[in-house]
């Protein structure tokens, strides 16, 4: 699956949502316009260079792959669920952000995101320790309309 | 950022396992070979958004997750409630009679000034029935709250079910804001009656308000 950023500049106005960010199966509003912002996740990875006479600590960014769970899963897998990368999130501070949405139980330090009437999900992942939440851009529909059609 | 709600309401949902709790209009679809990734893990809470008299409200919703089996919820469940549904299934008269432990079991638990409806639940399943509207009713009227019959599987009347629960929340917090910016002096106070709801479309619907 693509995960590229450049279909999804179109979405993104001022580093934020453009739309409507609803769910794909069954149209449930999870976002209204402008109230996440759009993120690469990257951590730094340091290099030190131990030349003959500096010591150089450089760094460079490094995307941050996440492996969200599949929303189907074959039989059995539960406890080592199918996973795909994932790159480019919609990154939402305070949960109470949302318009709808669902929380699953935790696991670990996640607890996953799902559409708040059909239940499809994982849409992304909550980070508890930073409260910060993620709702995955190719997980989610863009549309214009408010309304659940 | 600026918040982007008036008022942000906690509410419970509260009954015996198998009422229907969590049962929504539509599941995402599993089948013999798969199974899907949410439903192995269980749903811990939901927010949602309802506009309400020009206000904006978040519903935080909270289910027991299969606490009720042991037919006891803790005390740290019921914290900072301001709003319960009592949930039978109308096909299950044990689920009913249970509604007056699980009343019992807020009495001694949570905040005694938390709303609580009463909500018979899987009405689409007629020929089942096994809990009359009347016996419902008289439940409700005994406790002094409102009742409905709902089918969160058909999406028949869930929505105007919380829409009820939260106005009276934000009724009793609003009362309670203006006594406390403006306290009454003695003698009588005259209030205007509350609002009446449209009862006449509901009462059509087999519920009851």
């Amino acid at each position: 699956m693509p995960d590229c950023s450049e279909y999804y500049q179109t979405e993104i106005s001022e580093g934020r949502n453009k739309r409507v960010i609803k769910c794909k199966f069954c149209s449930s509003v999870i976002l209204t316009p402008s109230s996440a912002s759009f993120t690469r996740l990257e951590v730094r990875k340091y290099i030190c260079l131990n030349l003959i006479i500096f010591h150089v600590t450089m760094y460079e960014p490094v995307i941050i792959i996440y492996k969200l769970p599949h929303i189907r899963q074959t039989k059995g897998s539960e406890s080592d669920p199918e996973t795909e990368d994932i790159i480019h999130f919609w990154a939402v501070e305070d949960m109470m952000t949302f318009y709808n949405v669902g929380f699953s139980n935790t696991v670990g330090n996640t607890k996953y995101l799902t559409c708040a009437d059909c239940e499809a999900g994982p849409i992304g992942y909550h980070d508890i320790p930073s409260k910060m939440s993620y709702v995955a851009l190719s997980r989610v529909l863009h549309s214009n309309s408010t309304e659940k059609n | 950022m600026a918040k982007t709600y008036d008022y942000l309401f906690k509410l419970l949902l509260i009954g015996d396992s198998g009422v229907g709790k969590t049962c929504v209009l539509f599941r995402f679809s599993e089948d013999a070979f798969n199974t899907t990734f949410i439903s192995t893990i269980g749903i811990d809470f939901k927010i949602r958004t309802i506009d309400l008299d020009g206000k904006k409200i978040k519903l935080q919703i909270w289910d027991t997750a299969g606490q009720e089996r042991f037919r006891t919820i803790t005390t740290a469940y019921y914290r900072g409630a301001m709003g319960i549904m009592l949930v039978y299934d109308i096909t299950n008269e044990k689920s009913f009679e249970n509604i007056k432990n699980w009343i019992r079991n807020i009495e001694e638990n949570a905040s005694a000034d938390v709303e609580k409806m009463l909500l018979g639940n899987k009405c689409e399943l007629e020929e089942k029935r096994q809990v009359s509207r009347e016996r419902g009713e008289q439940l409700a009227i005994e406790y002094g709250i409102k009742f409905i019959e709902t089918s969160a599987k058909a999406s028949i009347r869930v929505e105007e079910a919380f829409f009820t629960l939260a106005r009276d929340i934000k009724t009793k917090m609003e009362k309670k804001l203006k006594e406390a910016s403006n306290p009454p002096k003695g003698g009588h106070q005259l209030r205007a009656s509350e609002p009446q709801k449209k009862p006449t479309s509901w009462l059509s619907r087999c519920t009851l308000l």
